[in-house]
């Protein structure tokens, strides 16, 4: 943890306030989980069958498939039974495909609570799903609470990664985070942006705090990312985790219907959405996609994008070039 | 550190206009004789509105206060709140404006409902109309099914929209304290319909319009000022 970045009156309210938080996790029996090993390891046996892609989270022996299961818009469905139930639908095909990762915030109205749903309906093994959420505050003093209901909604004792959503008073929130992390009641820290906002301050917390993970937008129309935090997080051995792959679902809308390119077919895509995907996870500093759906057709693919295809061992994805062939048919055909 | 003007308006919409439209389908399925009582209530005080009698100036105010007071329960409550979290702000809104008609109702600042024949009149008559007769079929255009219909008295949009005509048909030296709410939810509304990409948003920006310069009309021509005559008020 790096404080030079929090001025000194703070520091002392902050540290009583995590350390209350710790305390409180003891109380909680969250301390007995703490000597267990986080869920994440072993990710690969979840389902059977082909085996989706996996990669390595950088400087850890775990691994993740390299696509996951956004939750913003798509699981925010409120107490509405039939929607509730879709969404559980999304995430068993999600899970029957090796998914691993969901990622939520609290700001993402009933999401959490909608996955707590889904997990009991399902009775997931929380050794089959890397819980990723975020903290989203700009009270001080409000990580803890807000991760502990977090947490509650979604029906887990801790988190395998939290990040700091938006960046959002990262000063006080970060530091929160790496010590949950030090004492053992989190698997893993991390900050987020989209929409290629705010780089340069993301470019700064990379290189001056100890984090795990970024989670940026990164598809073949944005990909401002490709400059300097991606070779960055290479080097830094940072995870990255990508969102908005589809432009929130634009770019899959604006390309229904367009004829695929012939270099679809190099690489085993049927459908746009899986060449997008294609796309990014063969970009050697990403770790996963996280696209959001309402779909279990959408879902399956999107898992498919990342699966050998029966008579393989192994995906097809593109390198270097052929990368930025893709990104040039997808702009032509828009 | 990241501050809150980072975001823009897209950022908070958390919910797609599927979810948002079952809301009016559950809720009209799960309290339909309170939605079409709360109906019968906007329909009930449009025509004592009409009819200019003293009795009127007393049971609209009594009438909006119930409706608010549903909508405000009922549809922000338990249906918008899960899936926006900012209804908890926009709540105290919905307190307040029951608290003011039923301020007016117990007469401390009067008000007199009633037909006058000038511009606002039209626009008070035009707006509590369509709330009440337009605005819940307006879905069907956009292809969805009656059972989603928005209607006065517990969904939010068209009870506003109906109060601001209500509004425009009374006169009172103090009947703008009823606007700030009401308009307040028009531009939210509107925005939220807005980044939907629905188009029914353009309907709250212009009942928000229409009305402020009705209101502006009406304080020239010193209609809101004009002493009540006892015997409009009792
Ligand atoms: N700052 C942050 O931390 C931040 C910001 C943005 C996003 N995120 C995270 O990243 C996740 C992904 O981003 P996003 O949800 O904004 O956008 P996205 O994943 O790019 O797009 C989601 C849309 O894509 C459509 N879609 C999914 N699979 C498809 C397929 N195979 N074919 C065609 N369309 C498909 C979905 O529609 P259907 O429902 O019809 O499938 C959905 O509406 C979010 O859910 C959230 O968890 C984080």
């Amino acid at each position: 943890m790096n404080a030079t970045f929090k001025g000194n009156g703070n520091m002392t309210r902050h540290h009583i306030t995590r350390r209350t938080f710790l305390t409180g996790a003891g109380m909680l029996g969250i301390g007995g989980l703490v000597a267990a090993r986080l869920p994440g390891a072993g990710l690969a046996h979840a389902a059977s069958g082909p085996q989706p892609l996996h990669h390595r989270i950088p400087g850890t022996d775990h691994a993740l498939p390299a696509v996951g299961l956004g939750s913003w818009i798509t699981f925010n469905v409120g107490n509405d039974p039939v929607l509730l139930k879709n969404c559980t639908d999304v995430m068993a095909a999600f899970f029957a495909a090796g998914g691993a990762m969901i990622d939520s915030s609290p700001m993402y109205g009933s999401s959490q609570a909608t996955i707590g749903h889904g997990l009991a309906e399902l009775g997931i093994d929380r050794e089959q799903v890397f819980a990723t959420d975020k903290v989203w505050t700009s009270d001080e003093d409000g990580g803890p609470e807000q991760i502990d209901e977090s947490a509650r909604r979604w029906g887990i004792r801790q988190f395998n990664l939290l990040q700091v959503h938006n960046m959002l008073d990262w000063e006080n929130q970060l530091p929160l985070l790496q010590d949950m992390k030090a004492a053992g009641a989190l698997g893993y820290t991390g900050i987020t942006t989209s929409h290629g906002r705010r780089h340069d301050l993301l470019g700064i917390i990379m290189e001056r705090e100890a984090i795990d993970f970024i989670q940026v937008t990164y598809n073949p129309l944005d990909r401002a990312v490709e400059d300097r935090i991606l070779p960055m997080a290479r080097e830094r051995n940072i995870a990255v985790i990508i969102n908005r792959p589809f432009r929130g679902g634009r770019l899959t809308k604006a390309l229904r219907g367009q004829p695929m390119p012939g270099l679809a077919a190099d690489y085993g895509a049927q459908s746009w959405a899986q060449l997008i995907l294609k796309y990014i996870v063969s970009h050697p500093a990403v770790t996963c996609a996280i696209p959001a759906t309402t779909r279990v057709d959408h879902v399956r693919e999107n898992m498919a994008a990342i699966t050998p295809m029966p008579d393989a061992d192994k995906v097809l994805l593109p390198e270097g070039k052929e990368r930025h062939a893709i990104a040039r048919a997808i702009e032509a055909a828009l | 550190m990241t501050a809150w003007w980072d975001y823009s308006l897209a950022d908070f919409l958390l919910f797609s206009p599927r979810v948002y439209y079952r809301l009016f389908e559950n809720m009209n399925t799960t309290w339909g004789l309170v939605v079409a009582s709360a109906l019968l209530a906007g329909v009930i005080a449009f025509y004592l509105a009409l009819r200019h009698g003293l009795r009127g100036n007393r049971i609209i105010p009594v009438l909006l206060a119930l409706v608010w007071a549903w909508s405000g329960y009922g549809f922000l409550w338990q249906y918008y709140l899960p899936i926006n979290w900012a209804v908890s702000y926009l709540l105290p809104g919905f307190v307040l404006q029951v608290v003011l008609f039923v301020i007016f109702a117990v007469r401390p600042l009067p008000l007199c409902f009633g037909w006058r024949g000038d511009f606002s009149s039209y626009v008070g008559l035009a707006l509590v109309a369509f709330a009440l007769i337009v605005y819940p079929f307006i879905g069907l255009i956009e292809g969805r099914g009656l059972i989603q219909a928005e209607l006065f008295g517990s969904a939010a949009d068209p009870t506003v929209l109906g109060t601001l005509g209500f509004v425009l048909l009374s006169r009172g030296t103090w009947r703008w304290v009823l606007l700030p709410v009401p308009l307040a939810w028009c531009v939210i509304s509107a925005g939220t319909l807005w980044v939907m990409d629905q188009k029914v948003a353009v309907v709250m920006l212009v009942a928000l319009w229409m009305t402020v310069f009705c209101g502006w009309l009406d304080f020239r021509n010193g209609v809101t000022r004009r002493r009540l005559e006892t015997a409009e008020i009792d």
